[in-house]
């Protein structure tokens, strides 16, 4: 009964290796799939391509649908996942600065570490510049302390607080999903092709 | 039709099919380990230990670096820092058996390299800074809170996307 | 555009119109599925089969076997209401009464898979219900006592004398049943008040807190 590594079915030591194995194919997949370039990552924004929707839908809904099915037939226990606490401006306001770096950059810390394995210098300056970030974040912490730590919701999940079915939310999920990749390409066929 | 598609060796995969097997990998992950993907939080190991070995009093003294300092245990000993190896490693190997491995700085023909490196410089800090704050980026908050369903997952994939549509606006000279 | 690029991408685009629809019905399907309770514990019929068979029982004389041996394996519990254990109860029996048999504390005795968990009661009633519940649950290790303390007194504190037409092994087991009853108090004067041992809390892990949290973050 899943999840295995917290309910002792794998021992504990392998947890690390099983990191660097999943870490290799999500690395793999991201490049595959054309997330080293960051003229493609930006595309989502201009409309001249739509691969960071397509690839962030289709794997949230697999995964979505995948993990409850699993919890219907007992294979996993949903509520034993990790969901991450709700910091209610922190999610808000940390989002913002990041939608603007997205923006500069063109890249996100995951993409980043994949074109900088291929050797996209611009890349390896991105991975500098979180570090930066993460520097400058630590350093200016004490003013930032209560903004960090404030409106603590708990580790909320959408069924709680919409009060509805979960499989519901997974369903219009789906279809949100679905309506938007017909309208990107609908978007795609009209907007200035780029080439790259 | 044929000709492009010779001359063009950068195919990259089908985008849906790309987000089927990523989807495959978080119901693993999920499965295996009981928590998700992750990204930034590789770096903040790697930021915790390099302050903490060039400094280590005002790395002990200051609030942040000091919930991830334990007594004789690395920082880096950290699930993320293990799994970013492997993206890293991962990205490689998919770059040679493409023959995508190159160095190159791209950038929309528009610009000059130096402003892309400038801005990445710039874009990294910021994005650096706002993940700390969200304590998460798009793939460990983003990917793998929608996959739970969580709401801190929801609030901040749409605050990432709705801002980057607002200032698209203003860095549109960069791209297209 | 010529005609085979035209068909091509119709083709393609029919495609994904299949795999969105099949999406959507996987989606759907979720919601459509029969809400059924997820029951906890081993099946129904599974239980009829632990219920029809005697495995669960144990007889007095097993019982006093491992108690004289200072078994550190088992863990008796009395089943019965509490007016009756304080007035007299095996030694170090943990009272759990029927009624109190989910009460946090006293749940960790009985479902936990490191101790013999052996119920007791007067005859076997209220033993046998407790063995119900908790075997239907999926509790490991639960056993009762066969007989309970009627039984008990019958064998080991009053313990018949076999007939002569009797095998040999009737009057070892008489014997042994004598000296039982010596080491468990019988025969001692009334007037001395019999010290009634405090049955000693056994340290059980809890294995509630075997369950790891899984960690997460960014």
């Amino acid at each position: 009964m899943g999840p295995l590594i917290p309910n002792g079915l794998i021992p504990v030591e392998w947890n690390y290796i099983i990191a660097i194995f999943i870490g290799m194919a999500f690395g793999y997949i991201l490049e595959a799939s054309g997330f080293s370039s960051s003229r493609k990552l930006a595309g989502v924004f201009y409309g001249y391509d739509f691969v960071v929707l397509k690839v962030f839908f289709t794997s949230a809904v697999v995964a979505v649908i995948g993990l409850y099915y699993m919890d219907y037939l007992s294979w996993v226990d949903i509520s034993q996942l990790y969901v991450q606490p709700t910091y209610l401006w922190a999610a808000i306001i940390g989002g913002m600065i990041m939608g603007v770096g997205f923006l500069a950059g063109g890249f996100c810390p995951g993409t980043s570490f994949c074109g900088a394995a291929i050797g996209k210098i611009d890349a390896i300056y991105f991975t500098i510049g979180l570090m930066f970030g993460i520097f400058i974040f630590a350093e200016a912490f004490d003013i930032l302390e209560p903004l960090f730590d404030g409106s603590n919701l708990g580790h909320i999940t959408l069924p709680d607080t919409l009060n509805m079915s979960p499989y519901w939310i997974v369903f219009i999920f789906t279809i949100i999903a679905v309506v938007s990749f017909a309208i990107s390409d609908k978007i795609r066929n009209k907007v200035k092709k780029v080439f790259y | 039709m044929e000709n492009k598609k010779h001359a063009n060796r950068h195919v990259y995969w089908n985008p849906y099919f790309g987000g089927f097997l990523l989807g495959l990998l978080i119901i693993l992950t999920f499965y295996l380990t009981g928590r998700g993907l992750g990204a930034s939080g590789a770096l903040k190991s790697g930021v915790v230990t390099v302050v903490h070995t060039v400094a280590p009093n005002h790395a002990e003294s200051n609030a942040y670096y000091s919930k991830f300092i334990k007594e004789g245990e690395s920082p880096m000993n950290n699930w993320l820092v293990f799994e970013a190896l492997g993206v890293i490693l991962g990205a490689f190997l998919s770059g040679a058996f493409t023959g995508r491995l190159k160095f190159k700085i791209e950038h929309s023909p528009k610009i000059t390299g130096k402003r892309r490196l400038i801005f990445a410089l710039i874009g990294g800090t910021l994005f650096g800074l706002g993940a700390q704050i969200a304590r998460g980026c798009t793939s460990g908050a983003a990917l793998s809170g929608m996959a739970v369903l969580s709401v801190g997952g929801f609030i901040t994939m749409l605050s990432i996307f709705g801002t980057g549509f607002v200032v698209a606006y203003f860095f549109r000279k960069n791209w297209i | 555009m010529s005609k085979t690029y035209k068909s091509k991408k119709i083709l393609v685009s029919r495609r994904y119109q299949i795999l969105a629809l099949v999406l959507v019905l996987l989606a759907g399907g979720l919601l459509l599925l029969p809400k059924y309770h997820k029951s906890e514990g081993i099946s129904p019929e599974l239980f009829v089969k632990n219920a029809l068979s005697t495995e669960r029982y144990i007889n007095t004389d097993m019982l006093a076997d491992r108690l004289i041996n200072q078994d550190p394996t088992i863990l008796l519990i009395d089943t019965r209401p509490e007016a009756e254990y304080n007035e007299f109860a095996l030694p170090n029996a943990i009272n759990i009464p029927l009624k109190d048999f989910f009460d946090e504390e006293l749940n960790g005795y009985i479902n936990q898979d490191i101790y013999d968990v052996i119920l007791y009661s007067n005859d076997n009633f209220y033993s046998n219900e407790a063995w119900m519940i908790g075997n239907r649950l999926g509790y490991k290790n639960l056993y009762v006592l066969q007989g309970g303390l009627n039984e008990w007194f019958k064998t080991i504190i009053d313990p018949k004398y076999p007939d002569e037409t009797m095998p040999q092994e009737a009057f070892e087991l008489y014997s042994f049943r004598k000296a039982a009853g010596m080491y468990f108090g019988v025969g001692v004067a009334k007037t001395e008040t019999l010290d009634k041992p405090k049955p000693k809390k056994k340290v059980i892990t809890t294995p509630k807190k075997k369950k790891r949290v899984p960690e997460g973050g960014c």
